[in-house]
């Protein structure tokens, strides 16, 4: 499937050609069993099942629960007067029910729950609540949501969040403006498809508190919620949220976990909550629609001159992460390149389509399609090479970051280019476009495209990061970390880097994740933050970690200490080893080493909230064949070339940026969750088709380490700026195919038999 | 008969449901359940076996993959009374025997797992290729998409079909 493309341009490495040892959860996840939290199936659990509204926004009249409450084998119906604490929960903004209170706004929103002996009694107890309704005017357009005559889905109105940025001087950059492109450009609600649906268990602790075991990105502030919830103590609370059958941002905000934390509280017994696909795809987030207006422009010599950007973003009926993927949206719409001028303002609006959250790409990938078709257009129009183009458009690595704000040196964008158009993908196809087949059947396309990333929350948000490095009791080096495993092989992250930094051996290693009795708060596993906060917190911690096992080391075995080193297996002297960990640890008994590893934000010093400070890049290229007989798409072949500094995992690394790739390109061409009168009409993986094995394309994945001199933030997340890359390169490799640009997504047959009609019109 | 496999709950308080009797990893087994009872219910709830993953419950996904008399099959789509008398090897037994070594070996060097969610179907469905006479890397590849993989692009699941299925020279990184 990859070709051993030899020798390699300098300054990059192959990933595939690098030992890395397995996954350490590889095993256990092959033979079925790893711990899943939805697996937790234990006799005498309840069975929870969650009433949801039928219409997308309408008005709770009345609520009758007498007859489902006096089903046998039913021990509990709740509804949202059963909630004794804070009712509603949200991030930026607090306003999602965890049962509604007077009114409906998505079809699926929570208006009741049931605990029951079984499923089957718990449905048809959920059956027999009635609920009557008064139907509203349902906003289903984000537009629309944005009249003044609009029904409001919130109290405040349907504007939920808007921005606008502006730096240089438009005028002065129109009036040097040759080449002009103007565009709209549309992106679909994409899925995340996660194959573990939403569940859990949450159990009485016996001791006046609860457990909660749900897939999770934060146990910390599943815990606050559901304790403020319940009105409990936040520590009469406890969340263990790994390992996570697949996330991609799906389980990043709380979804089923208050209403079975409601459940187990009233019936005091412990509740498995799992969902089914339908009701898993009524009630998850999914990627934010987008309507993207962009006007740019560049001179005769094909220097960028204004970027004039306005974004229409639809967020469904409640907040979650909605405000963040909009400023992520404007963050990125410049794009890594140097424009005399930026106009760019978005607007977020709440209707009654589902809700809209987050989704690794994070509200840049939407306008990185469309930027990145922006440029293509804008070369061609210049005259120019798309690689050429971009090259002599790029900001230099000390410029100010996309809205002006201080963020750390980077020239990533560049190295990644130079080194992608080394790629014998691209050097191959010196023409990008050709056809060949039976009366030219086929349309053939290359794209290339380029990207920048933030790494890490903006400027405001509220998330710092603890983690505990300490001697287990058995030995075992332990990083303790709120952080839970979502795939994304932050086990092998974390095992490599001890072994890299506190010069260990990887079966030493036992990282520990998310679980609130023994691990501290971390924050969130998200914004492709945690590889990197791991690395400075063990880059950090080494030398104090050193110190103190060897000064203990020097007591308990009566060596100068100065003598002393870490090593594989535990303490070293010139002689080889004086103490296994093992050994250290019986010695140390509970004077055994734990170090607290606090690490502020790392944010921008601009006083400019929602910004980022750190970048990395991608540069990609993609070969598109357009069958124009069926209107079929294949993208055969794709080179990534991340610029993401020291890959702490080749393997890590590889799965990270193949998986966010092939996800990019379903964006581009097969994925849509069509929402009709507010009703998603694929409801599971039989009509909302996710890629096959069949649909991936040969990848050859690079990386280029390197960074700029003096560089101390080390590695980039790489969790999603493979998506962020691949939906624009997929983009551009079909409309070099079409020879005409793409302006709505995903391109599936009838879009490309409407553009072909207009290549042979 | 083995006296140790736990009766349904709910089902076994209803006399009138009837008995079905099959062979699950090699044990006689018997439940009384409903006869349109779904198998991936039968092993999760009753006989606690979670291997098999609700991914569909449709046979899309391919995640709550068995064999059935050693052929593969979607648990979510066989029902109590097609299981009378017939052979039910889940993952669980699978991963007892050393058939499905070479693909877990593959699997896991290759980078075929993530979240893992996918991967003990994918065991099942590999294993049973592996098994057959003659398979080669296209035909292996093709009726892998019964399997659905979210988390790896399926880069990795290819590298272990190629090592799996293609000439003698082992895995190749």
């Amino acid at each position: 499937m990859t070709k051993p493309y030899i020798p390699l341009p300098a300054g990059v490495m192959r990933p595939l050609a690098h030992a890395d040892l397995p996954r350490p959860d590889a095993l256990a996840k092959l033979a079925g069993n790893p711990g899943y939290l939805t697996d937790r199936i234990m006799p005498g659990q309840l069975r929870g099942a969650i009433l949801g509204s039928p219409h997308p926004h309408a008005r709770i009249l009345s609520m009758d629960t007498a007859a489902a409450r006096a089903l046998p084998g039913v021990h509990a119906v709740v509804t949202h007067a059963d909630i004794p604490g804070q009712a509603d929960y949200g991030l930026r903004r607090v306003d999602r029910p965890a049962l509604c209170r007077d009114r409906v706004r998505y079809v699926g929103d929570a208006v009741a729950a049931v605990a029951a002996d079984t499923l089957e009694i718990a449905n048809a107890a959920l059956d027999l609540i009635v609920v009557t309704y008064e139907v509203l005017p349902a906003v289903i357009c984000a537009e629309a949501a944005l009249r003044p005559e609009a029904t409001a889905v919130h109290a405040g109105g349907n504007l939920l969040h808007q921005h606008h940025h502006r730096l240089g001087d438009d005028g002065a950059a129109d009036a040097v403006t040759v080449h002009r492109i103007s565009a709209t450009y549309e992106t679909p609600r994409q899925m995340h498809a996660f194959l573990e649906t939403e569940g859990g268990v949450a159990e009485p602790d016996g001791q006046g508190g609860l457990c909660l075991y749900f897939a999770n990105h934060n146990p910390e502030r599943e815990r606050q919620v559901v304790a403020a919830l319940l009105k409990l103590p936040p520590q009469r609370v406890h969340s263990v949220g790994s390992p996570v059958g697949g996330s991609y941002g799906g389980k990043d905000e709380l979804t089923v976990q208050p209403i079975a934390a409601l459940l187990a509280w009233k019936s005091g017994r412990s509740v498995r909550l799992h969902l089914g696909r339908a009701q898993s795809t009524d009630f998850g987030v999914k990627r934010h629609p987008m309507r993207i207006q962009m006007e740019s422009g560049c001179d005769a010599r094909g220097q960028l001159t204004y970027h004039r950007v306005q974004i229409l973003a639809d967020t469904g009926a409640y907040a979650t992460h909605g405000p963040e993927v909009l400023d992520a949206a404007l963050e990125h719409a410049p794009g890594p390149y140097a424009w005399q001028s930026i106009d760019i303002a978005g607007r977020l609006a709440y209707t009654n389509n589902g809700v809209a959250g987050a989704f690794r790409g994070f509200g840049a990938v939407q306008v990185q399609f469309a930027l990145e078709q922006q440029i293509d257009r804008l070369a061609r129009a210049a005259g120019l090479d798309a690689a050429d183009f971009r090259a002599q458009n790029l900001k230099p690595a000390t410029a100010p970051g996309p809205l002006g704000q201080i963020v750390v040196p980077f020239d990533g964008p560049q190295r990644a280019l130079a080194a992608l158009v080394q790629h014998p993908l691209w050097t191959s196809h010196s023409e990008r476009h050709w056809v060949d087949g039976p009366g030219g059947r086929y349309r053939h396309g290359m794209g290339l495209a380029l990207v920048h990333r933030s790494d890490g929350f903006g400027k405001g948000f509220p998330f710092g990061c603890r983690m505990e490095l300490a001697l287990a009791e058995d030995g075992a080096i332990e990083l303790r970390s709120g952080f839970t495993e979502l795939g994304q092989n932050l086990l092998s992250a974390v095992r490599n880097c001890c072994v890299h930094f506190l010069r260990c051996d990887p079966d030493e290693v036992r990282p520990v994740l998310g679980d609130t009795r023994c691990t501290p708060d971390s924050g969130p596993v998200a914004a492709s933050r945690a590889t990197t906060l791991v690395w400075h917190a063990l880059q950090r911690a080494a030398p104090q970690w050193r110190l103190q096992l060897c000064a203990a080391a020097a007591l308990a075995f009566d060596r100068p200490l100065e003598s002393l080193g870490l090593g594989a297996g535990g303490i070293h002297g010139p002689e080889g080893l004086v103490a296994s960990y093992v050994q250290l640890a019986g010695k140390l008994g509970a004077q055994r080493p734990v170090i607290t590893i606090d690490q502020p934000p790392d944010v921008t010093p601009s006083d400019a909230p929602d910004t980022h400070y750190v970048f990395g890049a991608c540069a990609a290229a993609a070969h598109a064949v357009v069958d124009s007989w069926t209107g079929s798409i294949r993208i055969t072949e794709m080179a990534l070339v991340g610029a993401v500094g020291p890959v702490v995992s080749p393997m890590g690394y590889l799965g990270q940026l193949e998986g966010g790739a092939l996800m990019g390109q379903a964006l581009c061409t097969q994925e849509s969750l069509d929402c009709i009168d507010g009703h998603y009409q694929q409801r599971n993986l039989d009509s909302y088709l996710i890629p096959t094995l069949a649909d991936a394309p040969a990848m050859d994945v690079w990386a280029i380490e390197g960074l700029p001199e003096g560089d101390t933030t080390g590695p980039r997340g790489t969790g999603e700026i493979s998506v962020n890359i691949a939906t624009p390169a997929c983009a551009n490799a079909i409309a070099c195919a079409l020879q005409a640009p793409i302006d709505c997504l995903p391109v599936r047959p009838a879009t490309v038999f409407r553009l072909l009609e207009g290549v042979f019109a | 008969m083995n006296a140790c496999i736990p009766v349904p709950r709910a089902e076994s308080a209803d006399a009138a449901l009837p008995s079905c009797s099959f062979t699950l990893n090699g044990q006689a087994v018997a439940v009384q359940c409903a006869p349109d009872q779904r198998l991936l219910t039968l092993l999760r709830e009753h006989f606690m076996l979670v291997g098999a993953k609700p991914g569909c419950e449709v046979g899309r996904c391919g995640a709550c993959m068995v064999w059935l008399d050693g052929q593969p099959a979607n648990s979510c789509l066989l029902m109590a009374w097609q299981l009378e008398g017939r052979q039910v090897t889940t993952i669980e037994g699978l991963a007892r025997t050393a058939h499905s070594a070479p693909v877990v070996d593959a699997l896991a060097q290759c980078g075929g797992v993530q979240c893992g969610y996918c991967s003990a179907g994918m065991v099942m469905g590999l294993t049973y290729l592996h098994q057959q006479p003659g398979m080669d890397v296209p035909t292996a590849s093709a009726l892998m998409c019964g399997h659905l993989c979210r988390c790896t692009g399926y880069g990795g699941i290819q590298r272990a079909i190629d090592a799996l299925f293609s000439a003698p020279q082992g895995i190749q990184l």
